[in-house]
């Protein structure tokens, strides 16, 4: 594995109430490179995902041991801005979730939490989010009409948007294709791809041909371990675990 | 690996500075957002204590001075000493009789408002089309709003006469009039509930069951009411705790005669009920005598009785809640188990699923058409009576000689101070409270008491407040008789209703929303205050609305706080007493002989005052619903 890394995750476990749903994590996710995470439902891969922009913090059973490093510094340490780190780690979720009100309003949300007034500099952030996420041609003309309006693959785009308006490091994607028709999956594959120049992507998906095809590196996970993480085209096509290679060739999940 | 090529139109750099490389430690700007985060946080915490607060204070200065009686009587003479007679020679404070006289017509106005609010439910739930709908249910809804004093007004003026002639009865005041008019105002408050719950069985259940072949009819119920059990269970006991904490309809037309019906079964008996008592009795009474006492001993056994009652509801709907989801799959698989039987011999059967479904919709529609017929009959007779009543001079006038001349403006101007200041104190507190309950605290002990404490807000009984109002606003604090007096109880009474629909709108925002918003760094303030409040303003407001036409309508919290008959003049302090629309109709009607077409007058504009304030919050709720669908 060569390049830097931006998130070095060692011996995390994680348990909601009683339940242990992640054991033992330890990997080292590549800086400006599409990492997915796949494996059977169940397998633990969102709640990892949730974990590197803590916002497990906002279920109350849930409880962490291990650690999390961004570019060097404990996510979980006691003086970490939580708030600093949502901002430096954005996500998109697995249903589109814009926020019930305008296109311009949606992207414009987060510089403005983040103290943005200036309404020329957000006309030039929301533009150029809108274009980073693919989406600025067909949204041009009517940013200002609701976000509900548009279609559902526009919609994860804008969520898209939305997110790089804040200027990430890390992208976290959930599953962001699951509620989507095969074009426009395409479409955001195709973003992923290119996102991965100036972002960090992780990915967690269903789909292994999309893992297959977006990704750079893979992790393949079952009830809560990381069974085996490496270059995409390394476990597609010649696993080093049994398990893996039943998965990926469909004999069980 | 990559593939460039699947990347036709470069990316375009953001063409911003980025950051050099943060940490994630302390900043300035994050040490901000911190305060103002958790400054938010314990202002709203703050808020939610008022609430338990009020209870306690509520608690207190009743126990405080009905403690006394027991004291005075014993607690088994208080509690089922068979005679109440304060003013006799030899005073007797039993309050039995006013217990049984709660529980009969609250018994009796259950038996007629069940099956009808029932088959309303379903009628609107199920069978009506959207056109129908749109009518009936706003319909029922009306029916919540009328203000109890009116109705009382109404039973009076026509029911107590209609009873007193149908059967041939000395006086018509009785305990049949008590419950026909209860059931009247129970039914919108259980039809709505109950049609709340048979509209959220999910429509797979439904399609389900037609799908194996049922009519309508066996789908309605084996599937869908079984399904809404819960649910209906809830809507009776809240609709009982209406009917119990009644006092101005119920005091009106029930003859107030403190006896047991003697046979038990005679409704043309008179009878008195708890809340009857407090409203006859506490404006005469001397302060601190045996009797004044008594009377919250009474107002303690009426606040126990309806604490009993919502718990009951309470209980029941939790329970039922953890089994919700199961209860209709059951009730499929039974009903797919039955169907192909009964298919299988058609011959075995006495009636045919048609002809069952005829019959029941019939039924059904009839309930509905019973209850229309209700409001129509209230409706009409008090357009027809009062708009001839409505003059220049009667709205813009002082009212002289008793009422029975002159205008209401004071009245009218009295009412809009008491209710734009129980709305000033109510809607901050409610609102925050709610915030509180649904977006800064986890389920704990804490969460729990402070809703509980709502819970039993919720459940007081008006005429409780106005005696609260008066034990501690009015003698404690020392306000007297005073508007501020009579704003802060209605405050206090609107409150759990602000805080309840607020509560039920910010649940209805879904959490990926708050996600979403956290994703991006947002503080909690920052998500509360600009994602998840905006959507759920319409909500707020219909709430706010809705609480505007109760305090409007309310007569027994202002009785003994705020409220006079007859005043020249309008209030120039806070510590002047109001005259108040509702409390003017409840003297006209019940004490000045010859003022009818001035009650008729005064009935009229409380009525038109409140059901345009309903029907605002209809017309809030309708296009929220219809933006919501865009």
């Amino acid at each position: 594995m060569n390049g830097s890394t931006i998130l070095e995750t060692t011996n995390l476990n994680l348990w909601y109430g009683q339940k242990h749903a992640l054991i033992d994590i330890s990997f080292r996710i590549p800086k400006n490179k599409v990492t997915a995470l796949i494996g059977p439902s169940g397998c633990g891969k969102s709640t990892l995902l949730r974990c590197y922009n803590r916002l497990n913090d906002l279920i109350d059973s849930s409880r962490i041991t291990g650690e999390i490093l961004f570019n060097g510094n404990d996510i979980h340490d006691s003086h970490a801005d939580v708030y600093a780190i949502r901002e430096k780690i954005g996500m998109v979720f697995q249903k589109p979730n814009p926020f019930p009100k305008s296109i311009y309003e949606n992207v414009a949300y987060g510089p403005r939490i983040h103290g943005m007034r200036d309404k020329k500099a957000l006309d030039r952030i929301v533009e150029e989010s809108l274009k980073g996420a693919a989406l600025w041609d067909e949204v041009k003309d009517r940013l200002h009409e609701p976000a509900l309006a548009l279609s559902g693959g526009q919609q994860q785009r804008l969520c898209i948007a939305r997110s790089l308006a804040v200027e990430p490091e890390v992208i976290l994607m959930d599953e962001p294709c699951s509620a989507l028709d095969p074009i426009a999956t395409a479409k955001i594959e195709d973003l992923i791809i290119r996102l991965a120049r100036d972002y960090t992507v992780v990915i967690v998906t269903h789909n292994m041909q999309q893992a297959a095809r977006a990704s750079d590196y893979t992790g393949f996970m079952y009830l809560g371990r990381l069974v085996e993480f490496d270059g995409t085209t390394k476990i597609f096509e010649d696993p080093g675990e049994e398990l893996t290679e039943n998965y990926i060739t469909g004999r069980f999940g | 690996m990559k593939k460039e090529q699947a990347a036709p139109v470069p990316f375009r750099d953001l063409g911003r500075v980025r950051r050099p490389e943060t940490g994630v430690g302390p900043s300035p700007a994050g040490a901000t957002r911190h305060l103002v985060d958790w400054t938010v946080g314990k202002l709203l915490f703050c808020a939610a204590l008022v609430a338990i607060a009020a209870v306690f204070f509520i608690i207190v200065f009743l126990l405080r001075d009905g403690y006394q009686i027991v004291l005075d009587t014993g607690p088994w003479n208080f509690l089922i000493g068979a005679e109440w007679n304060p003013a006799g020679q030899h005073p007797a404070y039993g309050v039995l009789p006013l217990i049984v006289g709660t529980l009969l017509v609250t018994a009796l106005a259950m038996a007629i408002a069940v099956p009808l609010s029932i088959g309303s439910a379903v009628y609107i739930a199920e069978i009506a089309g959207s056109r129908t709908k749109a009518i009936v249910k706003p319909a029922v809804e009306l029916l919540a709003g009328i203000p109890s004093v009116v109705y009382g007004f109404f039973g009076l003026i026509l029911l107590t006469d209609w009873i007193r002639i149908a059967f041939d009865q000395p006086s018509g005041s009785s305990w049949l009039a008590g419950s026909i008019l209860l059931a009247i105002m129970a039914i919108p408050t259980i039809t709505s509930v109950a049609e709340d719950a048979i509209s959220s069985v999910p429509r797979e259940f439904r399609e389900g069951s037609l799908a194996l072949g049922a009519t309508h009819w066996q789908t309605i119920k084996n599937i869908i009411v079984p399904g809404a059990l819960s649910g209906i269970s809830a809507a009776i006991i809240l609709g009982m705790g209406r009917a119990i904490g009644e006092t101005m309809a119920v005091l009106m037309v029930t003859g107030n005669a403190a006896v047991i019906p003697d046979p038990i079964t005679n409704v043309f008996s008179p009878v008195r009920t708890l809340t009857g008592t407090l409203g006859i009795e506490m404006g005469e009474v001397a302060f601190g005598s045996t009797h004044y006492h008594a009377l919250f001993g009474v107002a303690v056994v009426l606040l126990f009785i309806t604490l009993v009652v919502n718990s009951a509801a309470r209980i029941i709907v939790s329970r039922m809640q953890g089994t919700a989801r199961s209860g209709p799959h059951r009730a499929l698989t039974a009903a797919a188990s039955r169907i192909p039987h009964a298919a299988s011999a058609p011959f075995g059967r006495l009636v045919s699923p048609r002809a069952s479904q005829r019959c029941a919709f019939l039924l059904i529609s009839l309930s509905v058409a019973i209850v229309l017929a209700a409001l129509g009959v209230i409706l009409a007779e008090i357009v027809v009576n009062g708009a001839g009543a409505i003059s220049w001079e009667f709205l813009t006038g002082s009212p002289s000689d008793l009422g029975r001349a002159g205008g209401i403006f004071p009245a009218i101007v009295g009412t809009s101070y008491l209710v734009g200041g129980a709305l000033a104190i109510a809607l901050p507190l409610g609102i925050a409270t709610a915030v509180y309950l649904i977006e800064y605290t986890a389920d704990g002990p804490l969460t729990r008491s402070i809703r509980a404490a709502v819970d039993l807000l919720n459940g007081t009984p008006s005429i409780v407040f106005g005696l609260f109002g008066f034990a501690f606003l009015v003698l404690f604090l020392n306000f007297g008789v005073s508007l501020i007096a009579g704003q802060v109880t209605l405050g206090l009474m609107i409150l759990p209703m602000i805080i309840r629909t607020t509560e039920e709108s910010l649940r209805s925002i879904p959490g990926s929303l708050r996600e979403g918003s956290y994703a991006l760094g947002a503080t909690k303030w920052q998500t509360t205050w600009r994602v998840v409040l905006p959507p759920a303003l319409p909500g707020i407001i219909t709430g706010a609305i809705l609480s505007i036409g109760r305090a409007a309508g309310e007569t027994a919290p202002i009785m003994f706080t705020a409220a006079i008959f007859s005043s020249r003049f309008l209030p120039s302090s806070l510590s002047e007493p109001v005259m108040a629309l509702p409390y003017h109709l409840f003297v006209l009607t019940t004490s000045i002989p010859g003022a009818t077409p001035q009650s008729y007058g005064t009935a009229f504009v409380l009525l038109l005052l409140v059901l345009s304030i309903y029907l605002a919050a209809i017309l809030v709720r309708r296009r929220y619903n219809r933006a919501k669908v865009m």
